[in-house]
């Protein structure tokens, strides 16, 4: 009777789960998030309005950025990334074929061999920099980064011993090969990779809460400059390097361009695969992210809202689309 | 005599003198080489450049990319759309639905106490928010679970039938079983790219050997005589084996089962790496966000569904106690309070429900086998009565169906269930973060976590990266060898410097002696803190009992659960990252020191104590040296767990090959990744042959 009672349930749990009526194929896309939180805002306007205006069901996978990202788009296995920062992407000149308009101007001609799909603008526009806090800059005097290396002591941790120490880039896959910029601009510090922006973000706010000298790399929209006061070090403004790519295994031009200078404005897009949105099933996801224009200033109060006041990232999307329905149906495809 | 054995130990002593000695040597040579160099230690470079391997893999990868990857694409979208369809059914069904089929196989298998905590369990899911989560991984394990098990069986089988692929499959299992969960991940990630349908075939491969052992174990273990009775009576060999052998190893094989499923768990989770959907990536973005509330929920998700699976498959391979006939079955509260009177007035109500039940289904079922009987003996007799008889035998599952398919209309045609209510929903989330809060403030904890932060960073993990990078790559190379030759043998030790020039030759040495210095001083601290709580667990029972409960629950828990309790109080940083490694490898090590020293037999201690020895002379003089083959084994998984936590540490900061195999990840650079994780199994492969050679060494010295 025991026996028979075990295969009862094995059955049970196992054919039902199999044999039962499924429904119907609802109109899928899988998503990456975002590894930094105002991705995550931007991809999460996106989703919503995807599944709650044009039906669809976006599935999120957890995935790193950078090329490993891209080529997973290029493959199908992801359908689309949101806010791809240019000057970030390595594979974008690869991949991407076409023109990055925003407001009508043509910022870049992309020729790379398609194989992924530039779905249009994500609205926002990126800066980055490295910088220090105010009450730093006054009282050690340092005005660009050419002052930092007077003072690296002062910027020094047990982990980095006598050089000072940059709360960098924490994400590898972003490529801002920060330790080459420090060694190329002769800036004696030690670039120092956290793992995830919330890491170097708790770092950098216990610096500033116990009021010490620190550099952090940061950019702009962050919710970070709104809670501190905090001052750039001017990095030499940006200049292109050719031959900086892995097919050239590197090879820098010098302190005269990239990666020795600052990042470039980023005008900020949406990627995805092209076959997906080349079918006519997606044709209105398409024409979607062809009109999407979410901007700064919006994306900044959302920033604020979700990781100042802790809230729930979809709960903070929802009332912003509650509030201004006016921005994004404009987006809506016809 | 006497004087021999004198001799044999004057002879012991001075060749123990004689080793120390050497390791003294060696190890100061190594310091002087260390400060010599001022850079870290790279393999010459003519060497590095010309073994490519990076770009060996990489090519191979695009060209599999071009060339075969419709293959693996059919393949994966097989799995993928089958997937689909479950997670689909799991996510889009009126919650209701869904509850009770995880709930009623577990309350007709495990009884009431098992179903009213998968009650909890399912309560849980929903009420953190990550019902959705939760069923993607139930989705993404249960297919893993049944192609394993399907395959699983029919290569177990084939093991039991032919002594020849049983010998040939043996080392292939053996090696299987030695290496940790994510190396399977890097092939799946190769030949299929990323998502759920590589994470699925990845977890069928890894968790196919218990029940490919356990099929072919419970096949032979059939008595003879039952062979022999069952072929006296005509049966052919086929008929052996369907009718006899396999319901009979039946047992043993819902063992692997078990197993089975509690290892698919783990990968599953552990997949999010590659993309896989479910509750690991919630986990991850957790740790992402720093968010400890938010990885809390995931991981506790993760432990209740592990003990739900784990309980529901146990109940299958467990008899049933059959107790005397005097005494009331208590069904909720433990059998041993039968002798207490308002024990046996609480379980009367439960045990007249449970006749109720058990007369409503058994009628209903032969209602139901009934109408089956009358419908098809229109048709055929015989089957007729066949079917009716199948259908009264299962009294349970009828019902069941009956309930799912009266929800499902009610949803359809009355009232949609929908999703888990929101109004249930209770998030842990805030307190714990504000509790953790709350404490990281605290002005002393904050100079406690800095000050060990600072006491491990500047005298453990600092000197001995320092001295094990700088130390020239030939001369640890050269320690290694020779190690392996006196422990193991000549060919042991060859093979060791194939491994070593390997990880040399891709460029990783640098990155492999960080990671070896992360292991080296998690593993020293492991010994530090589990040593002396093995020692109190083998003085005090009750304190031992506690303590193997918390074990039993670390050791369910998938590997980066453990990366949110040191991220809590520790942040991010290389330090976080052994701390974390200490936390997860820490549960062998307590369990075996414990083991070997309740292990030695009383008569031993008990001479001792008679001699006059003190309990502290006891434990060291006596006890200790008997218990260094099971300390030393604790050491083996030690080291073994300490490498494969290196994977995931990168999370929260921690460097060497793990960090390089993120970046492999992130930056499509598969060679890379794939060169480090290699490394990573390699070192972990080299230190286990070596001190299980040891270990086999200290037991015949010891006579044991």
């Amino acid at each position: 009777m025991k026996l028979s009672k075990t295969i009862s349930a094995m059955i049970l749990s196992l054919i039902l789960v199999l044999g039962s009526f499924g429904t119907a194929n609802a109109k899928r896309l899988t998503a990456a998030v975002a590894d930094w939180t105002g991705g995550e805002i931007t991809c999460q306007v996106a989703v919503s309005i995807l599944e709650e205006e044009l039906g669809y069901k976006v599935k999120r996978v957890v995935f790193p950025s950078g090329t490993g990202l891209w080529e997973a788009i290029a493959a199908g296995e992801i359908d689309f990334a949101c806010e791809s920062w240019p000057s970030y992407a390595e594979a974008d000149t690869v991949m991407l074929k076409g023109p990055l308009v925003y407001d009508g101007e043509t910022k870049f001609m992309y020729e790379g061999d398609g194989s992924v799909k530039l779905l249009g603008t994500a609205g926002i526009i990126g800066l980055s920099d490295y910088y220090i806090p105010r009450y730093a800059a006054e009282s050690l005097g340092i005005k660009t980064w050419k002052d930092l290396n007077k003072h690296k002591a002062k910027f020094a941790t047990i982990e980095s011993g006598k050089r000072g120490r940059l709360i960098a880039c924490p994400v590898a896959g972003w490529n801002c090969h920060d330790q080459k910029r420090l060694d190329l601009l002769g800036i004696d510090f030690q670039a120092d990779e956290l793992g995830t922006e919330a890491a170097a973000i708790a770092e950098a706010v216990a610096a500033y809460e116990r009021k010490e000298p620190f550099l952090l790399y940061l950019w702009e929209p962050h919710w970070f400059f709104g809670a501190y006061d905090m001052v750039g070090v001017q990095l030499p403004d940006h200049k292109t390097c050719e031959s900086f790519t892995e097919a050239n295994n590197w090879k820098d031009c010098g302190t005269a361009a990239w990666p020795a200078t600052g990042w470039a404005k980023d005008y900020t897009m949406n990627y995805g695969n092209p076959e997906t949105f080349a079918k006519p099933e997606h044709a209105k996801a398409a024409e979607f992210f062809s009109k999407m224009k979410f901007d700064n200033a919006d994306q900044a109060v959302m920033l604020v809202e979700v990781k100042q006041k802790n809230r729930d990232l979809k709960e903070v999307v929802k009332e912003w689309k509650d509030a201004n329905p006016d921005k994004w149906k404009s987006w809506l495809p016809n | 005599m006497a004087s021999r054995s004198e001799l044999i130990s004057k002879s012991n002593q001075s060749k123990n003198l004689i080793t120390y000695i050497i390791i003294a040597v060696v190890f100061l040579v190594a310091l002087w080489l260390s400060t010599q160099s001022d850079g870290p230690s790279k393999f010459p470079k003519e060497v590095t450049d010309k073994f490519t391997f990076t770009a060996w893999v990489n090519d191979g990868e695009d060209y599999l990319k071009k060339n075969y990857r419709w293959i693996t694409k059919i393949i994966a979208n097989y799995i993928k759309n089958g997937y689909y369809f479950i997670e689909d059914f799991l996510i889009d069904s009126p919650w209701i639905l869904v509850a009770s089929m995880i709930v009623l196989p577990c309350l007709i298998a495990g009884g009431l106490r098992l179903g009213l905590y998968s009650c909890f369990v399912i309560y849980f899911w929903g009420a953190v928010g990550m019902w959705n989560e939760s069923l993607q991984t139930v989705g993404l394990m249960g297919l893993s679970v049944l192609l394993c098990v399907f395959f699983g069986i029919i290569l177990g089988i084939l093991c039991s039938q032919s002594d020849r692929f049983e010998k040939f499959m043996k080392p292939i299992l053996d090696t299987m079983q030695v290496m940790p969960a994510f190396v399977y991940l890097f092939p799946a990630l190769f030949f299929f790219g990323i998502g759920g349908a590589p994470a699925i075939l990845a977890t069928m491969i890894y968790a196919m050997p218990p029940i490919i052992r356990l099929t072919n174990t419970g096949i032979r273990q059939v008595s003879e005589q039952t062979i022999e009775s069952a072929t006296s009576f005509g049966s052919s060999k086929l008929q052996l084996l369907l009718k006899i052998k396999i319901p009979l190893s039946l047992p043993s094989i819902m063992m692997g089962i078990n197993q089975v499923i509690m290892m698919a768990l783990a990968l599953v989770v552990l997949a999010c790496f590659i993309g896989a959907e479910g509750i690991g990536g919630q986990v991850w973005l957790a740790i992402r966000n720093l968010d400890v509330g938010w990885a809390m929920e995931g991981g506790l998700c993760i432990l209740f569904m592990a003990i739900m699976f784990d309980r529901f498959s146990m109940s299958f391979s467990k008899q049933e106690a059959t107790l005397p006939s005097d005494v009331q079955k208590f069904y909720l509260l433990p059998q041993s309070w039968e002798k207490y009177q308002i024990a046996r007035l609480l379980e009367k109500p439960l045990s007249i429900i449970h006749s109720i039940i058990q007369y409503v289904c058994i009628k209903t079922t032969n209602f139901v086998a009934y109408i089956f009987n009358f419908l098809i003996s229109f048709i055929n007799k015989s089957t007729a009565n066949d079917i009716a008889e199948i259908i009264s035998r299962r009294f349970y599952i009828i019902p069941s169906f009956i309930i799912f398919f009266i929800i499902s209309i009610i949803d359809t045609n009355i009232f949609q269930f929908g999703s888990f209510p929101e109004e249930w929903k209770l998030s842990i989330r805030q307190p714990i973060a504000d509790g953790v809060k709350a404490l990281t403030v605290h002005p002393g904890f904050i100079s406690f976590t800095k000050g060990l932060r600072g006491f491990v960073y500047l005298n453990l993990l600092h000197p001995l990266d320092i001295f094990l990078t700088h130390i020239p790559w030939w001369y640890t190379m050269a320690v290694f060898i020779a190690i392996s030759y006196f422990t193991v043998g000549l060919r042991f030790a060859l093979i060791t410097a194939v491994l070593l020039v390997f990880i040399g030759a891709c460029g990783i040495w640098p990155q492999s002696m960080i990671t070896l210095s992360s292991v080296l001083v998690s593993v020293v601290l492991c010994f530090a803190i589990g040593v002396p709580l093995g020692i109190i667990a083998s003085y005090n029972e009750r304190y031992r009992n506690i303590q193997n409960v918390v074990l039993d629950a670390m050791q369910t828990l998938p590997y980066f659960c453990y990366l949110i309790p040191v991220l809590m109080f520790f942040g991010g940083g290389i330090v976080s990252a052994v701390l974390a490694t200490v936390i997860y490898s820490i549960p062998p090590i307590i369990r075996l020191t414990a083991l070997g020293l309740t292990q030695v037999s009383g008569t031993y201690s008990e001479v001792s104590r008679s001699f006059g020895g003190t309990l502290i002379q006891t434990l060291n003089k006596v006890k200790f040296p008997l218990a260094v083959p099971s300390l030393v084994v604790g050491f083996n998984q030690t080291v073994i767990m300490a490498f494969a936590m290196q994977i995931v540490t990168p999370l929260i900061g921690g460097k060497g090959l793990g960090l390089e195999v993120f970046n492999g990840l992130a930056r499509s650079d598969t060679g890379r990744g794939l060169a480090a994780g290699i490394g990573i199994v390699l070192l972990a492969i080299i230190i286990d042959r070596i001190s299980l050679a040891w270990t086999k060494k200290q037991r015949e010295a010891l006579g044991l």
